[in-house]
């Protein structure tokens, strides 16, 4: 698309380093969580949970708790079924699947909810949740995607025939032929375990009822509080003009704080009933028993190969464990995994088939780059095909790398790639490295015994995900962004969007877009979010989509509105609009006059009379905007790592990221997302992961058990940056911070490999945790 | 549920003297009876850190610790370090430095740089990492954190 109101070439913040506006609060401990706030007469909620993988519910005794003095209220499945309406989500290609508020007959995974207290304080709550009884059948569990998928598996969901809720295939060019004509078929696996998102905050609610108005104030830290309303709003059976969300500070997302869950919504469902404000706020066992879980995918492939390296075709053979419930479509993200995994190379031959299943495990949602795997997997075959071949690995990337010259190019799976630094990044990168000496370094170390691995990851990212992109996949969202802008009558800025800040610090970036498109300064902008009654209605924030789609739609909404300043200042001095122009809260014309912004609105509010024919007073505007299918940024990570043979512990003595994200809106914030994301993604591969045993019992509900990065392991990254501006969104912005995730899966993956080649151990599954490690090096050291 | 006890804590330099449980957090007593929410809670379990205060100037976790175990000591938090107008230096080294995105770990890391800076003024970056080791942040990677509390320790500014 051409972004016509877009005649905006000058820009004095957009690219600015700005110093965030949000940090005084957080620093000073002045930040609002949801656990911060407290209104009059609130009460308490705890949950009572199964201690069950899978178990029939026989009875819920609730006798003793109610009798505790200080307890208010003790609901089960039961009523929640009376005050609210099941979940049901379907998408093609999927079987659809019901979930009940909270659990009537069964219980599906250990910490599933099965009945809620409320009580005057917290301590009380958690004391009645004791005294609770509920009788439990123990069924067989079923705790493994492809053994769940077998004929005889127990059911985890008893409306469906079967555990495998999704099983598609796609094939696009001549797949067939490739495979015929190859000189060579190369296959290679990827197990990646489940981990979870662990945000510092927890979940959190406060659920308001207001019954003399009728409306529901739902205060939650929330990534998307436009379709959340909608959402509560239908599972309440309220209209959705009676529900307000309204996203305090958000202690991080990362994609967990996306759906509703059965614990908000029991709470909201009860403070309606009850007339009786009620809090609360998730710990961290239940925060790593039952909120959302990911990542746990399962991908082999085979490449169609010609003996110079030339990829000839691609086939691709993916799994996901979505766990007990489906609050998405459970074919939803390793589909994503699927169409992107040809990733930065000319692969028009490609098959994939999907299979998802569901598990008596946590629910699956997606966690920052829901398609994490993908550049591992992409990746780890090339890697392959070199060591199959006997060349370079970074022969075979250029080999079958796209070039900038051959953009804009159409993927086998649709989708466009344009202005796209694949070669330019991968390149810059090696020379940075300094590729050759480093291969020199690595010959040494290994004459000395060492394991010395270079890790090599081109990453290309998809984000921000329009419309388009959501009705091609079959999906019912949208992915438009909307903003509204005004200038106040006292010439300050206040703009409200509908994305909410989890700490990317949007307060800043969006004022710094704001700031260019309308002609002021980022500190005369107020940036608002996360209240329904006050942001427009919006898609929030998920998909990296908060610059292309956040800050662009507010930046378009700044142009447009500057042009009605404009209009207004030439009436003013009787000169043509092209005169005139407006520069850090200063409106100015040609040869001499000028005007501060707080007189220009001064005059738009106060003194209507004043304006040209036609012209409404005020200086407001809303917009809406709706990117592109999909926005690409793109990233090489080098990573180097050292493997110590007897620890198996992995060290990593330097990174490097090149990074395209097209136009910077702050440098400063995308590095900050870039190593966020990468220490996220080293902290996957080297230390995370969820524990389940053979009967479904979680064994890591602590943090002490579910181990995150420290400061003590955190690499430090060395960044570059290429910026080659998108030619479709505002400003030239691509999205960017789930990228991050992905190259560091796969550089440090493919570093270890490298690093154990010589022994010939095939690094196939993840965490590269010492032990299995350890594992590989036994093994393949015995079978020498 | 147990009788209530009468304690004294001075906290940030005033005395408080207040009723509670025998098995009132430290943080819920901070947070709930004293409205002090800077404290934040991450895990209630002592791994994260969020919840790091100073008791008689030694950094604690006061999800591990009972008020009633406070009667008698001063306690310091988040609030307690800052100062009426703008920031401390290890607040101000924070805002350069991009070492925060969320917000939500920040107090704990800057009570931990207070308590390990006063103690330990001009560290290498292995000690610096090995101090700020027990606190988790999940936005940051931490490299910029490491090089606001360097920052702060080079400047030779006072914590």
């Amino acid at each position: 698309m051409t972004l016509t109101s877009d005649k905006v070439t000058r820009q004095r913040y957009i690219g600015a380093a700005v110093p965030r506006k949000e940090d005084y609060r957080f620093l000073t401990g002045q930040g609002q969580y949801i656990d911060d706030l407290s209104v009059r007469g609130m009460t308490h909620a705890c949950f009572v949970r199964s201690p069950h993988a899978h178990a029939l519910i026989r009875a819920i005794r609730t006798e003793k708790a109610l009798a505790l003095p200080g307890v208010i209220a003790v609901a089960t499945g039961k009523e929640l079924a009376e005050l609210t309406n099941k979940a049901r989500v379907a998408l093609e290609g999927c079987l659809p699947m019901e979930m009940a508020t909270l659990p009537l007959t069964k219980v599906r995974f250990v910490g599933d909810p099965v009945a809620c207290v409320v009580a005057i304080d917290r301590y009380i709550a958690e004391d009645a949740a004791e005294l609770v009884e509920v009788e439990y059948e123990p069924l067989r569990a079923v705790t493994e995607m492809q053994a769940a998928a077998a004929l005889n598996a127990p059911l985890v969901d008893d409306a469906l025939p079967t555990n495998l809720v999704a099983d598609q295939s796609f094939s696009y060019g001549e797949v067939e032929r490739a495979f015929a004509e190859a000189d060579l078929v190369v296959e290679a696996e990827f197990r990646q375990h489940r981990q979870t998102h662990a945000p510092m905050e927890p979940r959190g609610v406060l659920a308001v009822w207001d019954n003399g108005r009728k409306e529901l104030t739902f205060h939650n830290g929330a990534q998307v509080p436009h379709p959340l309303r909608t959402n509560l709003a239908s599972r309440l059976r309220l209209s959705e003009n009676q529900v307000r969300v309204v996203s305090p500070d958000v202690g991080g997302g990362f994609g967990q704080k996306i759906p509703l869950y059965r614990e908000e919504l029991t709470v909201a469902a009860l403070a309606i009933k009850l007339n009786r404000p009620i809090k609360w706020i998730e710990d961290r066992a239940e925060n790593l028993l039952a909120a959302n879980m990911a990542r746990e995918d399962w991908v082999r492939t085979q490449a169609a190969v010609k003996k110079d390296g030339t990829i000839l075709g691609l086939r691709a053979e993916l799994w996901t464990d979505f766990g007990a419930y489906a609050l998405y479509p459970p074919n939803y993200m390793i589909r994503v995994v699927g169409m992107i995994l040809p990733g930065p190379y000319r692969i028009q031959n490609y098959a994939y088939n999907l299979k998802a299943s569901i598990t008596n495990k946590c629910p699956a949602g997606p966690m920052r780059a829901p398609m994490a795997i993908a550049t591992w997997v992409t990746e780890g075959t090339i890697d392959k095909v070199a060591e199959k071949l006997g060349l370079d690995p970074v022969e075979v990337r250029r080999k079958n790398m796209l070039t900038l010259e051959e953009q804009p190019y159409d993927m086998a799976t649709g989708y466009r790639y344009e202005a796209l630094t694949l070669r330019e990044s991968l390149d810059h990168a090696l020379e940075q490295f300094g590729y050759e000496q480093f291969r020199q370094e690595q010959a040494e170390a290994r004459a000395q015994g060492r394991f010395l691995g270079l890790g090599i990851a081109s990453v290309v990212e998809p984000n921000t995900y329009g419309s388009a992109w959501y009705r091609s996949a079959g999906i019912p969202g949208t992915g438009h962004e909307a903003a509204t802008v005004k200038i106040e009558p006292s010439g300050v800025v206040n703009v409200m969007v509908g994305i909410m800040s989890n700490g990317q610090g949007y307060e800043t970036t969006i004022a710094q877009a704001v700031a260019d498109g309308l002609g002021t300064t980022p500190d005369n902008v107020q940036v608002r979010l996360g209240d329904t009654h006050v942001a427009p209605y919006g898609m929030g924030t998920r998909g990296a989509r908060g610059a292309a789609a956040g800050a662009g739609v507010a930046y378009l909404a700044a142009v447009d509105l500057r042009a009605k300043v404009l209009r207004l200042a030439a009436h003013l001095w009787q000169v043509p609009v092209e005169m005139v122009e407006v520069r850090d809260n200063q409106v100015l014309v040609v040869g001499g006059h000028s005007l501060g912004l707080a007189e220009l609105a001064r005059i738009a509010y106060l003194d209507p009379l004043e304006l040209p024919p036609g012209m409404e007073p005020g200086l407001e505007l809303h917009k809406t905007y709706d990117p592109p299918p999909l926005t690409f940024s793109n990233a090489t990570h080098l990573c180097a790592v050292e493997v110590d043979a007897g620890t198996g512990m992995v060290r990593i003595p330097r990174y490097l990221i090149v990074e395209d994200a097209g136009t910077l809106i702050n440098p400063t914030v995308v590095d900050g997302q870039i190593q966020g994301a990468a220490a996220m993604g080293i902290s996957g591969v080297l230390l995370e992961q969820v524990v389940y045993d053979e009967t479904g019992q979680n064994l890591t509900g602590t943090f002490a058990d579910y181990l995150l990065l420290s400061a003590a392991e955190a690499p430090a990254f060395e960044i570059h940056h290429l910026q080659t501006p998108s030619p479709n969104t505002p400003a030239g912005i691509k999205g960017m911070a789930e990228g991050g995730v992905m190259g560091a899966i796969a550089a440090v993956c493919l570093g270890v490999q490298d690093a154990l080649r010589p022994i010939g151990a095939v690094v196939d599954a993840q965490p590269l945790s010492p032990s299995r490690i350890l594992g590989l090096i036994r093994k393949h050291r015995e079978t020498r | 549920m147990t009788a209530k006890r009468l304690i004294s804590v001075t906290v940030n330099g005033v005395r408080q003297v207040r009723e509670v449980e025998p098995r009132r957090l430290l943080s819920d007593f901070l947070r709930e009876d004293l409205n002090l929410t800077g404290t934040h809670v991450g895990c209630e379990h002592g791994v994260c850190g969020a919840c790091t205060v100073l008791i008689n100037g030694r950094a604690s976790r006061s999800c591990l610790t009972f008020a009633v175990q406070c009667d008698g000591a001063e306690v310091t938090t988040t609030e307690g370090l800052t100062p009426a107008e703008g920031l401390n230096p290890i607040q101000q080294a924070f805002h350069e430095s991009h070492a925060l995105q969320c917000g939500f770990c920040t107090p704990g890391f800057i009570v931990t740089a207070h308590a390990f800076l006063k103690e330990n003024p001009a560290p290498s970056e292995a000690e610096i990492r090995s101090a700020l080791s027990g606190n988790l942040c999940r936005c940051t990677g931490y490299q910029n954190i490491i090089t606001a509390v360097k920052q702060v320790a080079e400047g030779g500014r006072q914590p």
